[in-house]
């Protein structure tokens, strides 16, 4: 018997399961490696497989058509997890309790200044109106935003990179900037850092402290329902 | 193997069955606001007026919640059809990024520490 190297490699490589395969795999890896470096934001899990995958598609005959027909299954999946959000939402919810006014300005505040200062920067050096239009969702986590771009005439994909190297620097500055401007009471932190660096931001504050974890968390809702519902009216 | 231990189900049912929500509310109202955003705060105000949550749900959650960011991945992943914009705008895009996060924090934080000055110092007056 013949063995069928090249029709059974074949096969692999066009098989349906392909791009789930690979995007589980990159995730994977960047787990692996987010724990193995202690947790350096830029190589948080979504930006390892997010750059693993693009590589592939970029270099290989893998199209980014095939690829996502594989992998359109996990982000069906957004919607319910969203809407589970409401949990750990509900359960921050007591810590609020003592400091509702100190979050609520700080958020709206703080937001509005955060993402009109990227816009103005960006219409000052010439952004195109698609780029303008992703950048509103910049401080809104990515699951938010995925559904938000679309209704601003934003791109999802070129919002979701903004968002993630927003995060991500977020994360890495805002230390720093706690000590120069010497920011220490817990609830600010966290608020700082749910806001401007929503989802990596919020694993930063939980590293500092449980209950700057609890405040991100809560901010990176809050400015997401809130950009939900003010942003497809501003823009 | 236990078929019968599906703690999963239960609550990936309440989301969807919240979500199914969200698009009703959005088509009714004419919201251009996501469903499952809504969905989020029709669940989180049940959960609000029954002021609690059941274990079913609590273990659901606690199942499907980490895997978020892996469900982000494939519509990201989608920059790469964008990567003459980027090359083009990547520059502007980064600082603007980096500027508003050197304002935008320091602004956020410090707003909400000194409105907690305020709010400890009243309360020990």
């Amino acid at each position: 018997m013949e063995l069928q190297w090249q029709a059974a490699l074949s096969s692999v490589w066009q098989s349906p399961y392909l791009g789930l395969v690979l995007t589980l795999m990159s995730f994977q890896l960047g787990l692996w490696l987010y724990r193995k470096s202690a947790q350096q934001p830029f190589l948080h899990p979504v930006m390892v497989s997010v750059v693993t995958v693009c590589i592939v598609v970029l270099f290989t005959n893998l199209s980014f058509e095939r690829y996502i027909e594989s992998a359109h299954i996990l982000s069906q999946f957004l919607g319910p997890v969203i809407v589970a959000l409401a949990i750990p939402l509900y359960e921050n919810l007591k810590a609020l309790k003592q400091y509702w006014l100190p979050f609520v300005v700080s958020n709206v505040v703080g937001g509005a200044i955060t993402i009109l200062i990227a816009i103005g920067m960006l219409s000052v050096m010439g952004g195109s109106d698609v780029s303008m239009n992703s950048m509103w969702t910049k401080s809104i986590t990515t699951a938010f935003a995925l559904q938000i771009a679309p209704e601003i005439n934003g791109l999802a994909a070129l919002a979701a990179a903004i968002i993630m190297v927003t995060g991500i620097l977020g994360a890495i500055m805002a230390p720093p900037l706690f000590r120069l401007f010497n920011i220490t009471a817990a609830p600010a932190q966290g608020c700082a850092l749910g806001v401007c660096a929503h989802a990596v931001g919020t694993s930063k504050a939980l590293e500092l402290g449980s209950e700057q974890g609890a405040f991100a968390a809560l901010s990176m809702s809050f400015m997401g329902v809130l950009c939900a519902f003010t942003l497809p009216f501003l823009v | 193997m236990n078929w019968l231990k599906t703690d999963m189900l239960y609550g990936l049912i309440v989301f969807l069955l919240f979500l199914l929500l969200g698009e009703f509310i959005a088509q009714l109202l004419s919201l251009p606001v996501p469903a499952s955003v809504l969905g989020m705060l029709m669940l989180f105000i049940t959960l609000v007026i029954r002021g609690g949550i059941t274990s079913e749900l609590k273990a659901s959650s606690n199942g499907i919640l980490p895997y978020l960011p892996l469900f982000i991945v494939p519509a990201s992943v989608g920059i790469v059809n964008f990567m003459g914009l980027l090359e083009q705008e990547g520059l502007a895009l980064l600082s603007a990024i980096v500027i508003s996060l050197l304002v935008g924090i320091p602004v956020c934080g410090l707003l909400a520490q000194s409105l907690i000055k305020r709010q400890t110092n009243k309360r020990a007056k």
